[in-house]
């Protein structure tokens, strides 16, 4: 294809600019390095995901291979494990690539991501087709382990951690009357609006209305002032942090009642929630399967190595991602070897004592166990564990 | 060979995408060639993606069906949409058919059938290279044979100076729909291809932004001839794969080189007008 364009001085640029940065192979002395991959937006609007992603895995992948899990460093007897990261800016024909230049090219094992659920979608189907195992650290949406039977996921879905949240809410605070807003043009909170509804429903839960806002939106004056009128004791909204700081700012400015709290889903479980919507934000609810301050000591030398590593707090995403590289590593170690089906078969047997609790996978690939979550309630611009 | 199997599988996506992208580019150069300019080509790559997904999805329909009715759907609403429309021009035609998108765009999220916001997933890949190059060749002849004819000139003169096409005879209106509704059943069957190309669709893919991509290819290309928005696509979807060994400073080049091109080939990289072959039709002086 390039020849018939060589004359063209694009392709001239271009391929003077490949031949200076196209970076030398490196080759190790010894043993060979195992060299798994991973696709993750490193760039664009999903990038703050992808970047929180990588730093988790680089994080534990030195501490594989400096030997934290026992019998010496590495895997599979002294064997460094390095990882290839792709960059799929968050697009879906971008991660296809990427994943089918990680296979056929680099002949990886096994990869780790992509970052979105919609890049899952469309990247399951090519692993799944080469009996690659691929791992996604950070997809919620439904159905993504049924794509195919060598697609995992660590990330607890939505599924998990709204039941626990909602019952929490139903027996602590008594809630028994709900309105629920949720934006239903984003993938995301769509998804996450389909569980609220289902467990809402399975829980007896009397829900006054349900509202729908754009992702973009900035103003719900109008739902909210319908929703204040209808006398409920909590509204439940699935939003992405930016709407969902606008909610609560304007339902405090439109008069809706103190007692009247929030119940969010995944998308409020951020900390840029309290910095913006300040007091307005007091009250809410959340479920979470990892939070920066939980006690246990796996969980305080993750977030100390991680302040000291990247001088910053590690979140949800970071969290997820270092658990997976740790499973992965012992999975290989327990396989004996990286060929596809034993390692399933290791994946399957996980039973890892991580920053998130105890990991193991269901016989659907999903994570097996929801003891992790903690349900988190916002305090003075900042979230804590209830109690 | 195992060893070509191995780099068409590595690369079956990307060689997908520099066809798809060229009958897109060429979709664009349709219109732009009759002297209009329309954002609506995401829009229609759009409706032929989610007709031929639900049809593959829920029928049992022969793919060339599939393929056929993802080219009409949008070359109906074309229809539909144009006749008021093409009235308008310059930018007038351009806001409409951004306005087109995103209703479409809207019906898609509430709609229960296209899956809402999450789109459709599991879409069979029945997409075959040959598929896609066989269109892309024969849409890139046509556009040739139809530059060599009549109407080819005809479209220029509209390009060239609206009002005196018009006095001359030509008749404008007609002209201008057919452009879009050839354009629209181009970027239609694009919008298949891709669709059982990559087994995933969702609304927000053939939003503003992949419109004013298109319309780049054309713009990068060259609008001269047919070939220059084919090569524009091709440069254009090639480079960020071309460059993904350079790994973070991808992007970094992936501009440079666009900026490049766009300070010192203001034309395009086809900067050529078609070639004239042949005679001159009967009665048209040179």
């Amino acid at each position: 294809m390039t020849k018939v364009f060589w004359g063209s001085p694009l392709w001239g640029v271009l391929g003077l600019a490949t031949a200076i940065l196209v970076s030398p192979s490196v080759t190790a002395a010894g043993s060979e390095p195992l060299t798994v991959g991973a696709i993750e937006a490193l760039t664009g609007p999903a990038s703050r995901y992808g970047i929180a992603i990588r730093d988790g895995l680089d994080l534990a992948l030195d501490e594989v291979n400096a030997g934290s899990g026992g019998a010496g460093g590495g895997v599979l007897h002294g064997r460094t494990l390095a990882i290839r990261y792709e960059d799929s800016g968050g697009q879906k024909e971008s991660a296809i690539n990427a994943a089918r230049s990680l296979i056929g090219r680099e002949r990886v094992p096994v990869i780790i991501g992509p970052t979105l659920s919609n890049e899952m979608f469309a990247v399951g189907p090519v692993a799944v087709e080469r009996k690659v195992p691929i791992i996604g650290t950070s997809n919620t949406a439904n159905g993504i382990t049924d794509i195919g039977p060598t697609v995992f996921r660590t990330s607890l879905p939505e599924a998990d951690v709204i039941p626990v949240t909602l019952k929490t809410a139903q027996s602590r605070f008594g809630v028994k009357r709900v309105a629920v807003m949720y934006g239903n043009d984003d993938a995301f909170t769509k998804s996450g609006f389909d569980v609220f509804k289902a467990n809402l429903d399975s829980l007896g839960f009397d829900i006054a209305t349900i509202e729908t806002f754009g992702a973009k939106d900035t103003d719900f004056s109008a739902q909210l002032t319908k929703i204040k009128d209808l006398g409920v004791d909590a509204v439940v909204v699935s939003a992405l942090v930016e709407a969902a700081s606008g909610i609560l700012l304007q339902a405090r400015q439109l008069g809706l009642p103190e007692k009247v709290f929030f119940i969010g889903g995944n998308g409020f479980n951020s900390p840029k929630l309290g910095e913006i919507a300040g007091a307005a934000a007091d009250g809410t609810l959340v479920g979470s399967p990892w939070f920066i301050d939980k006690a246990d000591p796996v969980n305080q030398t993750f977030v100390t190595a991680f302040r000291q590593r990247y001088h910053k707090d590690p979140d949800q995403f970071a969290a997820q991602a270092y658990d997976t590289l740790h499973i992965l590593a012992e999975a290989i170690n327990r396989a004996g070897s990286v060929q596809s089906e034993a390692l399933c078969q290791a994946l399957l047997q996980t039973h890892h004592e991580g920053v998130m609790g105890l990991f193991t996978f269901a016989a659907d690939r999903s994570p097996g166990s929801t003891a992790g979550v903690v349900v988190l309630v916002m305090k003075d611009g900042r979230f804590s564990v209830l109690q | 060979m195992p060893w070509l199997d191995d780099i068409l599988w590595t690369y079956q996506t990307l060689i997908h995408s520099l066809g798809i992208n060229g009958l897109l580019a060429l979709s664009m150069y349709v219109v732009l060639a009759a002297g209009q300019l329309s954002l609506g080509q995401a829009a229609f790559m759009g409706l032929g993606a989610y007709t031929g997904a639900l049809l593959s999805l829920h029928t049992g329909l022969p793919f060339a069906l599939v393929l056929a009715a993802s080219a009409l759907a949008p070359a109906v609403v074309a229809a539909v949409i144009g006749i008021p429309t093409l009235r308008l021009t310059g930018v007038y035609l351009a806001i409409a058919t951004i306005g087109l998108g995103e209703v479409l765009r809207v019906v898609y999220v509430n709609a229960g059938i296209t899956g809402g916001a999450l789109g459709l997933n599991g879409i069979p890949g029945r997409t075959e290279t040959w598929m896609i190059f066989l269109a892309l060749g024969l849409a890139l002849a046509g556009a040739f044979a139809v530059g060599q004819s009549r109407i080819g000139r005809a479209m220029e003169a509209m390009r060239s100076d609206g009002i005196a096409a018009a006095v001359m005879g030509i008749d404008r209106a007609a002209g201008q729909l057919a452009a879009l509704l050839v354009s629209a059943m181009l970027a239609g069957l694009a919008g298949c291809f891709s669709a059982h190309s990559a087994s995933f669709i969702g609304p927000n893919d053939y939003a503003f932004e992949t419109a004013v991509t298109i319309l780049s290819f054309a713009i990068l290309g060259g609008t001269g001839s047919p070939l220059g928005p084919v090569v524009g696509a091709l440069v254009l979807t090639a480079l960020p794969e071309v460059l993904r060994p350079l790994q973070d400073f991808r992007l970094v080049f992936n501009g440079l080189i666009i900026v490049l091109v766009v300070l010192f080939l203001p034309r395009g990289v086809v900067p050529w007008r078609m070639p004239r072959l042949g005679r001159l039709p009967r009665g048209m002086a040179p």
